[in-house]
């Protein structure tokens, strides 16, 4: 069952169907967000645009849900999917490394060309110990995603998924379908 | 047996540097070798590292053998390979609707984003579209399933096919780890300094970091209601975060510990050969598993690690040691920790470096990775141990 | 010296991505991690990296940053000692 959900892009956002007024577009809007809703966790500044999505994303969602928050919990999973996978991180670090002449491979970049490192963010932020995962698609596919969604549901402890699409390809490339489903 | 039907193994096969089939890696590595070399200037690196690369014409040449040619990736070819190779043990059509794919991949094609790289569309660096090359070979028509989820991607996935088939809607999952290694991928851990420039030493005093390898490993599995006694089960999975760091483990373990309750579930610890850990050499990695495994009350089950053989294969790694761990029971032996000499981790382990006899019948696979996640997952030899 | 603890302290902003942070907001004697700045095990590999790049300074052993990187000011002193650029 499907309590809450949020959509952003580049220049939309809105929680379950409603639209939020914004000013600002793209990677810009993600830290317009954080300023107005979050506001107390400056690792956001630190995090690459997959990651700073997914952590908008989810705040929005659990602002929404309205309980109480940051109480450690291993019932609630984090699953996402998407089609690029990490690129817009691959390509950053990619660019510390190209050139032989100025080789400086950065561990903070690095880190971030894994996908599943939002749901780590997220997990961080929340206290979840619950399921944290990943999963890369050749398209955007509702019917394998509510599958794989249904799926999660199968580990003995997990109750609620907070999950769905996260894309991202640069700053000004991204959708954030995200959704928190109950056991039903 | 009757109740819940259970997932079995169908067929298996590791391509490694140390062979083609599992019978080739599994005897390599009850000999204690190891294709781990030190490389100087390799891919214009600065700083040299110790890696266990395979040898790409040797690949090219089987690839060639079933008309898996140039139009391929290297790391395509590696999956397909490693693919076909399972499935020719079977009778399993590869085409029909009730067999699903899933590939479990840190990095695929990453190498396609260096400038200099031109050979390929660039779209093949989406693993998806890597995933879709294998698929497409094999003419099957699902969308394959990616799952990325850092160093415990091999563990996942097999979790992954578990609920795939336990769901009904599959009859088969063939299941794929690879990754292959590149400037990118060795650039990245060099600037972590998590990399030994040596041979690294799994739970060792004297340990200094990983190695990295190349290789690809499959693990076909389906559901049967009544199994045999020498049917590979895997029984029970869970995935848990440390909800700590997104790069350095938890401390107290607090995300292997509780995927291995889960994993273990009403088990009896007495019941279980072995645990074949992560052990990644690296300090904090497995003085974090001596933690968890401490509180999980699995301190006198031994302990094992297959880093030393092949280092760290990522993406492969949770399925390769899945497959050397049961040929390993089906040979009454507990590998040797390769590397290992001296216990360097604060909560008391049960290790060794030498082979040792088994009569049990059951292990654990124990994986953790960046982003805070961590993964195990009970098997059991004809069934429940 | 001043001049190369200002600068030290506009490159750690801008490697660390600390937002909203000014040079001025940081006292050079303050702890870099832990209370002051409270900056993690992956800032400090990036401030090994800022030293190779901006100063041509190798660190050796990557435990030798523990003493380097106790505040701005210790870190500037050994860069000055140090630097090769």
């Amino acid at each position: 069952m499907t309590k809450h959900e949020v959509y952003i892009t580049p220049n939309e956002v809105s929680i379950d169907g409603k639209v939020l007024i914004h000013n600002k577009n793209g990677a810009a809007m993600l830290t317009e967000l954080y300023r107005a809703y979050v506001g107390d966790y400056p690792k956001f500044f630190k995090m690459d645009t997959l990651s700073k999505l997914g952590f908008v994303a989810s705040e929005l969602l659990l602002h929404s849900e309205g309980a109480e928050r940051f109480v450690p919990r291993e019932d609630r999973a984090v699953v996402f999917f998407n089609r690029s996978a990490s690129l817009q991180a691959d390509t950053a670090y990619q660019a510390t490394i190209q050139d032989p002449e100025n080789f400086f491979p950065s561990p903070a970049a690095f880190v971030y060309t894994l996908p599943n490192i939002v749901t780590g963010e997220i997990a961080i932020r929340n206290k979840y110990f619950g399921e944290t995962s990943f999963i890369v698609l050749p398209e955007n596919n509702p019917q394998i995603m509510a599958r794989e969604l249904q799926n999660v549901f199968l580990d003995p402890m997990t109750t609620s998924v907070l999950g769905g699409w996260l894309d991202c390809t640069d700053e000004n490339h991204f959708e954030a379908n995200i959704f928190l489903i109950l056991k039903s | 047996m009757g109740g819940k039907p259970m997932i079995v193994r169908v067929s298996d096969n590791i391509i490694s540097p140390l062979g083609m089939t599992t019978a080739e890696n599994y005897v390599a590595v009850k000999a204690g070798r190891s294709e781990l070399k030190r490389h100087d200037g390799l891919w214009q690196l600065p700083e040299p590292f110790t890696a266990s690369l395979m040898n790409r014409e040797a690949v090219n040449e089987k690839a060639a053998q079933l008309q898996i040619d140039d139009r391929y990736t290297f790391f395509e070819k590696m999956i397909i390979l490693s693919a076909a190779k399972a499935l020719e043990q079977t009778d399993i059509d590869p085409t029909s609707d009730s067999v699903l794919f899933i590939l479990s991949t840190t990095k695929g094609n990453v190498f396609l984003l260096d400038k200099n790289e031109t050979g390929f569309p660039r779209e093949r660096v989406l693993l998806g579209y890597a995933a879709k090359q294998m698929t497409d070979y094999f003419h099957n028509p699902n969308t394959p399933i990616v799952v990325s989820n850092a160093c415990i991607s091999g563990v996942c996935a097999q979790i992954q096919a578990m609920r795939e088939l336990e769901s009904g809607r599959f009859d088969y999952v063939v299941t794929v780890g690879a990754d292959v290694q590149s400037a990118f991928i060795v650039s990245g851990f060099q600037s972590f300094k998590a990399l030994s420039v040596d041979c690294c030493k799994p739970f060792d005093a004297n340990r200094t970091g990983l190695n990295l390898g190349d290789a690809a490993a499959t693990l076909i599995y389906t559901r049967k209601d009544e199994v045999n006694e020498n049917d590979w089960v895997a029984c029970r999975g869970a995935i848990r975060n440390d909800a700590n760091h997104i790069s350095g483990p938890s401390r107290t373990g607090e995300g292997s510990y509780r995927a291995l309750k889960v994993a273990l579930g009403d088990t009896n610890p007495d019941k279980i050969a072995f645990i074949n850990a992560h052990g990644t050499a690296t300090l904090y990695n497995d003085e974090m598993e001596s933690f968890a495994i401490e509180r999980a009350g699995l301190s006198c089950v031994p302990v094992n690690g297959l880093k030393g053989y092949y280092g760290h294969t990522m993406g492969a790694a949770g399925i390769l040691e899945s497959i050397l761990s049961m040929q390993a029971i089906d040979d009454h032996n507990i590998l040797a920790t390769r590397g290992y000499e001296t216990i360097g981790v604060m909560h008391p382990l049960v290790l060794s470096n030498q082979n040792q006899p088994t009569e049990k019948r059951a292990f654990i696979k124990l994986l953790s990775g960046f982003g805070g996640c961590n993964a195990a997952l009970l098997f059991a030899k004809g069934g429940e141990a | 010296m001043d001049e190369l603890i200002y600068t030290l302290k506009q490159q750690i902003i801008e490697a660390l991505n600390l937002e909203d942070m000014t040079p001025e907001d940081i006292d050079e004697n303050a702890s870099l991690f832990g209370e002051g700045l409270g900056l993690d095990s992956i800032d400090a590999l990036e401030l090994i990296v800022l030293m190779e790049k901006n100063y041509g300074i190798k660190l050796k052993d990557p435990s030798q940053g523990k003493e380097i990187f106790k505040s701005v000011a210790v870190m500037a002193d050994y860069i000055q000692k140090n630097r090769t650029k």
